[in-house]
């Protein structure tokens, strides 16, 4: 196999282990599926650049978040682009779901994306991208124990916005 | 040393899926514990629910093609690219309403081609993509024929007043890029000039539009294909 093979080689699996995960977290990011799309797509291409320089196939999914954020930092830096009704930008795979369940769902969109930056961020970093509380620190610039007091509140926040709302359901025990 | 009930409150609803030992341990430590635990797994099962955004089919295979699209690599290309970027906008007044972001609509145009115009003249010349019909209706706008034909890829795009449209078609004189942009007002057929591309911009009934093509090519000459080309949806005023 020539280094180039094995460029390739890696940069599939990246795509495979990453690209879906990556893509949900770009909608949550963008308010928007053919934002998000591009986004990762850029992303990608960023990775592909820069291959060389990730020396540590277990940081790849650290690696390639940053770039993300970056790149949508860098497009989005004087425009942030407007997040409509999360049920018209997100295209949920509820189609299964009882009437109520699919409300319960529709308000947790919606608090989550109401949520503040600072809560929303660690949330979709870790609900998502499935990070540990160490990674978001390292990805924010925070320590872990703000990392961890943010999730928590992030949380409370949205059950109480549930509960708030009349939607206690699976979720009562915790009020 | 064992958990309190509020520790490890707090440490379940900041990572109700840890494995950490202590956390194992103490969700078996009461009654109370355990139905908070149980509580919390069903909440985190909702939470990941909701969050869960429909991919598009074509996602991995897309980015798996990226390599070839992006060529060998050409470490100066950076630097020479650098170089190019001294911007020549010989632009006209341009009535700039949607002052919401960039500086002004040169600014945007030449900044939003940069960040991925040549890529996507580049995709739509291996395929067909998008539809433009279905995109521009929610603008409540059409194609006409005459444009539909030679518009070979269309996508959304962010624009100064929110999102528009991206599309590039492919004309004699080679591929133009034409941005829609719904809630942007300009002054009609000003031109402008940004690294090696010339623009020229429409003023439509409805929004706006920047037609981008190579310094040489004559885009103002498919100015009328795009000002006649984008219409006001049948009924929709």
């Amino acid at each position: 196999m020539t280094t180039e093979d094995g460029r390739t080689a890696t940069f599939d699996e990246l795509a495979r282990t990453y690209g879906a995960d990556l893509f949900r977290y770009a909608v949550w990011l963008c308010g928007n599926d053919a934002l998000a799309k591009d986004l990762v797509q850029e992303t990608y291409l960023r990775a592909w650049k820069a291959l060389g320089s990730l020396k540590d196939p277990k940081a790849a999914k650290s690696w390639l978040i940053t770039i993300l954020r970056r790149e949508y930092a860098r497009t989005f830096e004087r425009k942030v682009p407007h997040f409509t009704d999360v049920d018209t930008v997100i295209v949920p795979d509820d189609a299964e779901l009882e009437p109520d369940d699919r409300a319960e769902l529709r308000l947790l969109r919606d608090g989550i994306r109401r949520l503040a930056p600072k809560y929303r961020d660690p949330l979709l970093l870790q609900v998502v991208m499935g990070c540990s509380c160490q990674e978001i620190a390292d990805e924010l610039g925070i320590s872990k124990s703000a990392v961890m007091t943010q999730l928590f509140r992030a949380r409370e926040q949205l059950k109480q916005k549930l509960q708030k709302d009349g939607v206690t359901g699976n979720v009562h025990g915790l009020f | 040393m064992s958990m309190d009930f509020s520790e490890f409150k707090r440490r379940l609803g900041a990572e109700p899926r840890s494995r950490d030992p202590d956390l194992v341990a103490a969700r078996d430590a009461s009654p109370e514990n355990r139905a908070l635990a149980e509580e919390a797994e069903r909440f985190e099962t909702r939470l990941e629910d909701a969050v869960s955004v429909a991919v598009p089919g074509d996602l991995v295979d897309t980015i798996r093609a990226i390599p070839k699209r992006a060529g060998p690599r050409r470490t100066l290309w950076p630097v020479a690219l650098a170089a190019s970027f001294l911007v020549a906008v010989g632009a006209a007044g341009v009535a700039w309403q949607m002052n919401r972001g960039w500086d002004s609509v040169e600014d945007y145009v030449a900044d939003h081609y940069r960040h991925d115009g040549d890529r996507l003249v580049a995709e739509s010349l291996q395929a067909r993509r998008g539809d433009v019909h279905a995109l521009l209706a929610e603008y409540g706008l059409d194609a006409t024929p005459e444009m539909a034909d030679v518009v070979s890829l269309v996508k959304r795009c962010p624009t100064p007043g929110g999102t528009g449209v991206h599309m590039v078609l492919h004309t004699e004189s080679g591929p133009l890029t034409v941005i829609y942009m719904p809630d942007t007002a300009v002054t009609d057929h000003a031109t402008m000039a940004f690294d090696d591309k010339a623009v020229v911009l429409v003023q439509l009934e409805r929004g706006s539009a920047a037609i981008i093509g190579q310094a040489r090519s004559p885009v103002e000459t498919y100015y009328a294909i795009v000002h006649d080309g984008i219409v006001a949806l049948a009924g929709r005023s």
